[in-house]
């Protein structure tokens, strides 16, 4: 068996419900005039929030073994780590100056 | 039948050891396509970033109307498409033929209505002067490759939903395919809407005019 245990209908509607208020949040915080870097910072936990609520129950991680998510989820997470690298080469071209 | 029972007697005579995930062997390869396209897509917001971080001027073009209220309508849909999806899932589990059928075409519709405004969208770029490699403001060309490329790779993921979609109701309805594959689809449409989650707040909202 896959699923040893799944939310009913109305409680998947509840966390719909808050992924679309996360959703509201994200463009009301776009208009509140903060600097790009916070508004980056903002954006981002929002969306690991909401990519969260997705995969734990959307997508049921939460009711499979945990072998699943930490295999997959960490994998991927490990590896967009990695691609962190890039950032010095990034502001490297900003104060070059080669735009 | 669980397909751990199935592995122990797999082959001839040879007793192979269960799976450790306690999954449908299609629905684990579906988490193994998940994974490599998650990060598919991490590296192309990673290069999107890359060079939005690299480039002083780079254009923030999209006004709240009608461009980020379109954003917003388009999240409001496929958030929704994955509620239905859930809503089919779980009918077909309940053995519900004809509610998985009707919450399945939910869910074919909802994605055409968010295919149809992604392309709304695309044209009006396309009118304001928008293209691949054109920038109607004078700057730099790359924000439209971005643009394009990540929002692109994200409509052809919904296109190709739908056509599972449509695929896998046939299927389920003739009694050719089964709940596991109206499940396992459900979690590529859940992935789909997952990478919306990154791609509306990356591009959209960090390039809004403000």
């Amino acid at each position: 068996m896959d699923h040893a245990d799944s939310l009913p209908m109305k409680s998947y509607v509840g966390i719909w419900i808050g992924l679309l208020c996360i959703a509201g949040v994200e463009v009301f915080l776009t208009y509140r005039g903060f600097s790009r870097h916070v508004l980056l910072a903002f954006l981002l936990i929002l969306a690991f929030i909401e990519a969260g609520i997705a995969l734990l129950y959307f997508m049921h991680l939460k009711y499979d073994r945990p072998i699943l998510l930490w295999s997959f989820v960490l994998s991927v997470l490990f590896v967009l780590l990695m691609m962190n690298q890039v950032w010095p080469d990034a502001y490297r071209m900003v104060s070059l100056g080669l735009h | 039948m669980s397909d751990t029972a199935a592995t122990l007697t797999h082959g001839s005579g040879v007793v192979m050891e269960p799976s450790p995930y306690g999954v449908q062997s299609k629905k684990f390869t579906m988490w193994l396509f998940i994974a490599s396209d998650a990060v598919t897509f991490g590296a192309m917001l990673f290069g999107y970033s890359y060079l939005r971080a690299g480039t002083p001027d780079w254009p923030q073009p999209f006004r709240f109307s009608p461009s980020i209220l379109n954003g917003m309508v388009m999240t409001a849909v496929l958030l929704t498409s994955s509620l239905t999806m859930l809503a089919a899932v779980a009918a077909a589990k309940a053995g519900r033929k004809s509610t998985c059928m009707q919450w399945l075409g939910a869910t074919i519709f909802l994605g055409a209505v968010f295919a149809t405004l992604h392309l709304r969208e695309w044209f009006h770029m396309f009118d304001e002067g928008w293209g691949l490699a054109r920038n109607p403001t004078g700057g730099p060309v790359m924000f439209g490759a971005t643009f394009f490329s990540i929002t692109g790779l994200h409509l052809l993921h919904v296109l190709s939903g739908i056509v599972a979609l449509v695929v896998i109701a046939i299927g389920y309805k003739t009694s050719w395919l089964d709940q596991g594959h109206v499940e396992t689809t459900g979690l590529y449409w859940h992935f789909v809407d997952l990478v919306w989650m990154f791609v509306f707040p990356l591009v959209y909202l960090m390039n809004a005019a403000r």
